[in-house]
């Protein structure tokens, strides 16, 4: 019992920025993206992307590395056809650790990918996810 | 027994009959058409509009739309370019205003249902883009104090203005411009088409009902597969009106004059950004900010030079000329722009999404046969009742 505790407590005390990173918004209608380096879990309000529709991301955003991460740009293109959304989608930060990139519209079927820009410090990266909308 | 033999042969008969008039459909096919419907849409509220849905402002809308003392020469209403026989068009290849314009003018039908209001957009509430020929001096050439007098000084429509607005017209020239607007975009908005031979097929399409979808055309049954597969026109074309309500180049030419070009969607924005009747402007009637949201977002591109709003497609064929200029006489003629269209001219880095069709003599008229099948007739539209008895 005492050596299982000790190995729980190590486990924390190694990976606290996996104990902080709530990753909640992946769960169901979300996804979660992870470079080596950072994690991002988010999911889109309203629930279902419809095509030409205005719609919103929550996003969380963690590094592996227990860093502050922030989340500085939001885009998506249509990787076959090469062109960007029609919008600029704007990201505030949340109050609960959370940001909102809003006015993201996806005016056309098909597949998507959604690019995150990230820094931690001076560290930035992309990462992206694909979604298709019908 | 004879019967029974009889019956089964009559059966199979019939069944052999249905199954040559339906194509085999994929269930991934059966999802893209079903997504061209339902039809039609619920009725439209605009948030950015009070009086949007409203029965005297809809009314008082209708009035003013046919009212020729808003043009400055008292000679030409909305009615005379939007006309309801003509499916709210007017037929000519190029409007005719005070002036040949330099564009068509755009059916009216289901504009109700748009986010983006002309050829280029710059109107982002179809009440703001009512006010643009209202005061542009190449079309009615109104004037705002023009439209500020007659609905104070004009018994009948300051009572409509009264009803719709629940208060007297004041002395706000500006306000009773925005308002007489409002009151022209409840109406528009009430010009939905009516249900084609295409949505009886997709509904019985989607419901598995075989017999009620065999009776669509094969030939149109053919088009629409072209249109949702190969030809990928829903790319834009897309959902119950057939258009996303964005922006394309699909390869018309830019120029209007030598040396003079129509920079389309690029132009479009920067007259929107310039408008004080923008949804981001005082004349919003919307205070959650939801009915901004596009224009708060929207973004100029290079790519929208000579980029123009993709028109939805019901009741197309019994509209023309075609494209943003009318420079397409017929519906066949559209379909051969896009059978036979440069591909040097449109510039895509990607897959281009228009590109040439190569279409054969039957596709061609397969696609047209399609495009038909959204047409309707339209009843005749009732006197408009009197506005103030």
């Amino acid at each position: 019992m005492r050596r299982l505790a000790i190995a729980l407590m190590a486990l924390t005390l190694a990976t606290p920025a996996m104990a902080d990173c709530p990753l909640d918004l992946g769960r169901g209608t979300g996804w979660v993206v992870f470079s080596d380096h950072y994690m991002i879990a988010f999911r889109p309000d309203p629930v279902r992307i419809e095509v030409g529709e205005p719609f919103a991301l929550i996003l969380n955003v963690c590094t592996k590395g227990g860093n502050p991460a922030e989340l500085v740009a939001v885009e998506a293109q249509m990787p076959e056809h090469r062109h960007s959304m029609n919008y600029k989608a704007a990201v505030v930060a949340g109050p609960n650790g959370r940001y909102r990139a809003e006015g993201l519209v996806f005016h056309m079927p098909g597949r998507w990918e959604i690019s995150f820009d990230v820094r931690a410090g001076e560290e930035s990266e992309r990462l992206s996810h694909d979604i298709i909308v019908k | 027994m004879i019967r029974l033999l009889l019956a089964l042969v009559l059966a199979a008969t019939a069944a052999g009959a249905s199954a040559q008039s339906l194509l085999d459909w994929t269930d991934e096919e059966v999802g893209s058409i079903g997504r061209h419907g339902p039809w039609p849409p619920p009725p439209v509220r605009d948030p950015s509009n009070r009086v949007s849905g409203t029965s005297a402002g809809i009314l008082l809308g209708e009035h003013l739309f046919n009212e020729p003392r808003l043009s400055g020469d008292g000679g030409m209403s909305c009615a005379t370019c939007h006309q309801a026989g003509r499916d709210w068009s007017d037929g000519l290849a190029k409007a005719q205003g005070a002036v040949e314009l330099d564009r068509r003018t755009p059916s009216l039908w289901n504009v109700g249902y748009g986010h983006w209001f002309g050829w280029d957009g710059a109107g982002d509430s179809l009440w703001a883009q009512s006010i643009r020929p209202l005061l542009d001096p190449r079309e009615m050439n109104g004037g705002t104090e023009r439209i500020g007098a007659l609905l104070r000084n004009d018994r009948v429509f300051a009572c409509g203005y009264e009803k719709a607005f629940g208060g007297k017209p004041g002395n706000d020239d500006e306000r009773l411009l925005v308002d007489a607007a409002k009151a022209l975009a409840a109406f528009q908005a009430t010009f939905v088409s009516p249900r084609t031979p295409f949505d009886d097929f997709r509904d019985a399409l989607l419901a598995g009902d075989r017999d009620g979808a065999a009776r669509y055309p094969l030939s149109a049954q053919r088009g629409l597969r072209l249109f949702i597969g190969a030809a990928n026109c829903n790319a834009c074309h897309f959902g119950p009106r057939f258009t996303n309500g964005e922006f394309g180049d699909v390869g018309i030419p830019f120029f209007v004059r030598p040396g003079e070009v129509d920079s389309g969607r690029l132009g479009g924005l920067e007259r929107l950004a310039a408008s004080p009747f923008n949804l981001l402007g005082k004349f919003n009637d919307d205070t959650t900010g939801e009915a901004a949201r596009r224009t708060r977002h929207v973004r100029r591109l290079h790519s929208n030079f000579g980029e123009f709003r993709v028109p939805g497609l019901r009741q197309v064929g019994r509209g023309g000329p075609y494209m943003h200029n009318g420079s397409v006489a017929t519906l066949e003629d559209v379909v051969k722009h896009y059978s036979e269209v440069n591909p040097d001219r449109l510039h895509s880095d990607g897959v281009p999404l228009v590109r040439p069709l190569a279409l054969s003599s039957e596709q061609s008229a397969d696609l047209v046969a399609f495009l038909r099948s959204l047409d309707a007739d339209v009843p005749p539209r009732p006197a408009a009742a009197a506005l103030c008895p």
